[in-house]
Order: structure tokens, then sequence, then C-alpha cells
């Protein structure tokens, strides 16, 4: 081995992909937009505003999910908690102070943003089972704070009714008023996670996702990155319970039921974990199969599990993963193949 | 640059390192050698802050960084390569530099430049996912994101472990390229790459430091080493 300069080259001045990944958000986030309100607008007249609605909903929340499960390999059993904290904390707003709407769906994500800042100290500090079952702990406490010690303002088991008035723009009790928007929330929540989950900070949860160790090798401090990634799921999760609670105008303890997690993984799974258009390819498909499934077979949940099982086996990279994977084996020019 | 004193590290109640003492100077190359379990790995994961040391100090540019953590070590300049040859396998190439470049602060074109500039062929890999890199690349990789950032001290785990002669001689001409430039504390049982680059050997034997050799003729000395390994 003979000492040698290394030759000093110049560099491609082609952008790599994340460069074009960044660029390509910027330039075709509308043609994102326009596609995922098209697609929805598309299902209003196949089935009902009302449930089209829901799926949005639902969507929303699986978008903050996957933020912590598909992008950051947390797995929590109790995200619910934020989807039931935004939709008692709305509902109880316009009860007891203010008929509101746009005020209550802030103070909704402003407290389920708090929980999250709280719940996020404690939680991230753990990996694997130990954090997706401190998650299912606390979910277990919020779900018995609303049905019992807080019965008195909360209503228990029975819940309580909600009627916001109309504000500005935001009218509840209007179902095309109330869908345009869920999905202009939707599409918002979709964007921002889109710039979000490009940028750097993208490559650092997803990097943590791989290996954590390695990560602090580099200098940053996971621990303050798992809880800013917490904090903002919680945050969107609790956008989705306030919509929830104005699109039902009725909130009571099933909307943090800690059974209800299941849906969320198994739509992030179907989906495809770690794209956001896997979310929301997942949560609609969860929403189909939980919505018209159950009206022919009485115990359809059985099929979920044979799902998974198939998902497990045979379709690890959901819907979206695999349609990448696909269109990657089309485009990938031979060249790219990696050397021995 | 960096100086150990009297270090005794423990898993549990299990002593590794007994009393190891070594030091460092600015731009040297300071080679561990020794057999499988004597504790070159433990020595440099203590130094990275992943381990804790039961007795004695670490020094580096005359600040006692014992007990500090690995992101507080990198922001002082410290960069560890392990032996695993672990990249981030679902990052693209480009984006594995891109994260070292962020946590350092430096443009990501030098960044890339200076990854690019001790493997070129590199550059035809940026936008293939990491994982598909083969065992030398990913060393390669691995090697050129370390010196993301200016970095002060370099530790570096068996660099040439289970790779083709071939890649052994590239990473040889990397580290060669390096000389003068940075300090480096690196374990390695391949005693031609240790004879062609080291400043300093020292031996560790059953987590005890065993010798020291200083001067370059000894070094040369491949069958002193040998017996070690």
């Amino acid at each position: 081995m003979e000492e040698a300069k290394p030759p000093k080259p110049t560099i491609d001045p082609k952008p790599g992909p994340s460069v074009e990944m960044m660029m390509a958000v910027k330039e075709r986030a509308w043609i994102d937009l326009l596609v995922i309100a098209s697609a929805f607008l598309l299902l209003v007249p196949i089935i009902s505003i009302h449930r089209v609605i829901d799926f949005m909903i639902f969507c929303i929340f699986a978008l903050s999910f996957d933020l912590i499960y598909g992008y950051m390999g947390r797995l929590s059993f109790g995200h619910l908690l934020f989807l039931g904290t935004g939709a008692y904390s709305c509902g109880l707003f316009i009860k007891y102070i203010d008929k509101n709407p746009l005020l209550a769906i802030l103070v909704g994500i402003l407290v389920s943003c708090l929980l999250g800042i709280f719940v996020g100290l404690v939680v991230v500090r753990a990996t694997g089972a130990c954090f997706a079952l401190m998650n299912l702990a606390f979910n277990f406490i919020g779900f018995f704070l609303v049905l019992s010690p807080l019965r008195d303002i909360t209503k228990g088991e029975d819940g309580f009714g909600i009627h916001a008035q109309s504000f500005w723009f935001l009218n509840p009790a209007n179902k095309t008023n109330m869908f345009l928007f869920a999905l202009l929330c939707l599409l918002l929540v979709f964007f921002l996670l889109r710039r979000l989950t490009s940028s750097p900070y993208g490559i650092l949860i997803r990097s943590i996702k791989e290996d954590e160790t390695r990560v602090r090798f580099l200098g940053y401090n996971t621990y303050f990155y798992k809880w800013l990634t917490f904090t903002v799921a919680g945050t969107v999760a609790g956008l989705a319970g306030t919509l929830s609670a104005l699109n039902y105008k009725f909130v009571n303890p099933n909307v943090m039921d800690v059974h209800g997690n299941v849906g969320v993984v198994f739509a992030c799974l179907i989906g495809g974990a770690g794209h956001l258009y896997g979310a929301i390819a997942g949560g609609v498909a969860y929403m189909m199969i939980s919505n018209y499934l159950a009206i022919h077979i009485l115990r359809w949940e059985m099929f979920l599990g044979l799902s998974l099982l198939m998902i497990v086996f045979r379709f690890r990279k959901g819907i979206w993963g695999s349609i990448l994977t696909l269109w990657d084996y089309w485009r990938r020019p031979k060249e790219m193949q990696p050397a021995g | 640059m960096l100086e150990i004193r009297n270090l005794d590290v423990a898993y549990g109640h299990a002593k590794v390192l007994h009393d190891v003492s070594f030091r460092v100077e600015t731009g040297q190359m300071a080679f561990f050698i020794g057999r499988n379990g004597a504790g070159k790995t433990t020595l440099l994961k203590t130094i990275m802050g992943l381990l804790p040391p039961q007795n004695g100090s670490i020094t580096y540019q005359g600040k006692e960084i014992a007990g500090s953590s690995p992101e507080e070590l990198f922001l002082q300049g410290v960069r560890y390569v392990g032996q695993e040859k672990k990249v981030f396998g679902n990052l693209t190439v480009r984006e594995n530099i891109q994260i070292a470049a962020y946590a350092s602060h430096e443009p990501m074109d030098q960044a890339l430049e200076k990854v690019t500039a001790i493997y070129p062929k590199l550059k035809s890999f940026l936008k293939m996912k990491a994982g598909q890199l083969s065992g030398g690349q990913r060393q390669i990789l691995l090697v050129g994101r370390a010196l993301v950032g200016n970095p002060k001290l370099l530790l570096i785990d068996e660099p040439t472990q289970g790779l083709a002669a071939v890649v052994i001689e590239e990473i040889g001409k990397i580290l060669s390229g390096l000389k003068d430039q940075v300090s480096a504390v690196i374990v390695e049982q391949n005693l031609a790459m240790v004879k062609y680059l080291a400043d300093r050997v020292y031996i560790l034997k059953e987590g005890k430091m065993a010798g020291e050799i200083v001067e370059k003729s000894e070094i040369s000395d491949t069958q002193r080493m040998e017996k070690y390994l």
C-alpha cells in the first residue's frame, strides 16, 4: 500500500434525492393536495357525506400516528388518549364556556399539545414494548379519568351532547360545511407533515427509527427530537379529536377507549407505515372495512386479524409501500445496481 | 490530545479493563492490537461515552471527558466508527452524509465534497439506499461521514474486518491521507495495516496494557506483535 493523494473530484452539480425530494415537495405539493381532495370528493356520491367526513378525520388521526410509528419507529398502544383529549376539551369548552367551534378546536389542539408535552417527557425515554405499554397505561388513566373521577363534568359513561354555533366559515350543523372544513384540515395536516418529513428533521427521525445510538454518535440529542415528534403527533391527533366531537355533536368515553388503538395500528400497517400517502390509504381501507364489512358480517373484526396475518407474512410494505416498490422496480436504471 | 490514566471499566461485576493508561498526541495514529475479548472495543466505547469508567480519567484537549455523552463528544470533534459497519440502511447515501452535515453545521456541498474526495465512486451511489452498498463501501461511507465537520479525534473499531483485500487497500489509502490531519485511535488486527499507518501501537491482553511500541523500526517488526493476536 503506497501513500497516494486521493484525487479531488468535482461535485456532481445534479441535486441528490433529498434535494430533489424537497424541491418536489415544494413544486408538487399542490398536486398531492389536489389528488387527495379529488379522491375524497369522489367518495361523497359513493358513500354518504357524513361517512366521508368520518374517513377524513380518521385519516388525520392515522397521519399523526404514522409520524411516531412509521417515521420514528415507536409503536404506541395509547394514541387514542390524544384524540380523546382533543374531543373532550373541545366538547367541554362548548358545553361550559363558549359555543364558538373555532375557539373550541383551538382549545382542543392546545390541551392535546400540552398533554403531549408532559406525557412525552416520560414515555419517550422508553423504547419497544415499554414505550407501547406506557402509552397504553396513560390511555387507561385518561379513559378512567373521564369515566369516573371527572364524571360530574364529563357525564361519565353517558357522555354529553355538543351544540356549537356557527362561526365565520365554520358551521358544524351543516354537513357540506363540515365536510369542507374537515377536508381543509386534512390537506393542511398532510401538507405540514409532508414538509416536516421531507426536511432534515424527517431524515433525523427516520434515522432514530433505524438506530438511535448511532444518531447520538452524530451529535444529536435524540431525546429532544423524539419528544418533539411525540408532541407534534399528539397535537395532530387532538385536532382529529376536536373534529370528531364537532362531527358527531357528542362525546363519550368510547372516543378514548384503549381497544380503539388497534384500528389506527391496522390502518398504518395496511396502508404502509412510514408514508403519508400510506396512512391515508390505510385510513380509508380500515374505515371501509369497519363500516361496510360490519353490515354483512357480524364478527367482522375477525377479518382484521386475518388481514394482519396477511400483512405480516406477505404484505409487509402495505398498499403504498408495495406501489412504491413496483414503481422503483420499473424505474431503476441498471447502473444503479450495487457494486460487489 | 487524548490521555487516558488508570482506566478501569466493568460490565456489572465483570471487570474488563484494568488500569489502562496511554496517550495520543495531535496528528498521531495510535493502534490497539490484542486478541478477541482483550477489551479493545470496550476501550473505544468508554472513550466515546457509551460506557462509564469505574476509575481513572480520560482527558481530551486538556479537559476531563469521562462520563460525557456521545453527543457532547461529537460537538467537541470526536467521531466513532463502530465495527458493525452499520449505516442508516433505509436512508440514501446522500442522506447518510446529510445527517452528519447538519449535525456539524457544515454546508452539504462541502460535506459531499469531503466524503466523495476520499472515494470518488460514492458519487454514483448517492441516490442509492445505503443498505444496498457492499460491506467495503459502507465502511468507506462511515469513515467519510466521520470526517464531516472537521473532526479532531477519530475512534475506529476494526476498519478492515471482514473486507476484501482490495477494499482494505482502499481504506489504508484513505486513512493514510488523514495522517497528520486528525488524531486517531484505531483497533485493528490486520498487522500490515498497523505497520503501514501506526505512529504508536498499544497491546492489550486480558484487559491490561501488555506493551507499547513507539519506535517505527519496532512497529515494522510484525513478528513481535503477532504473538499477541
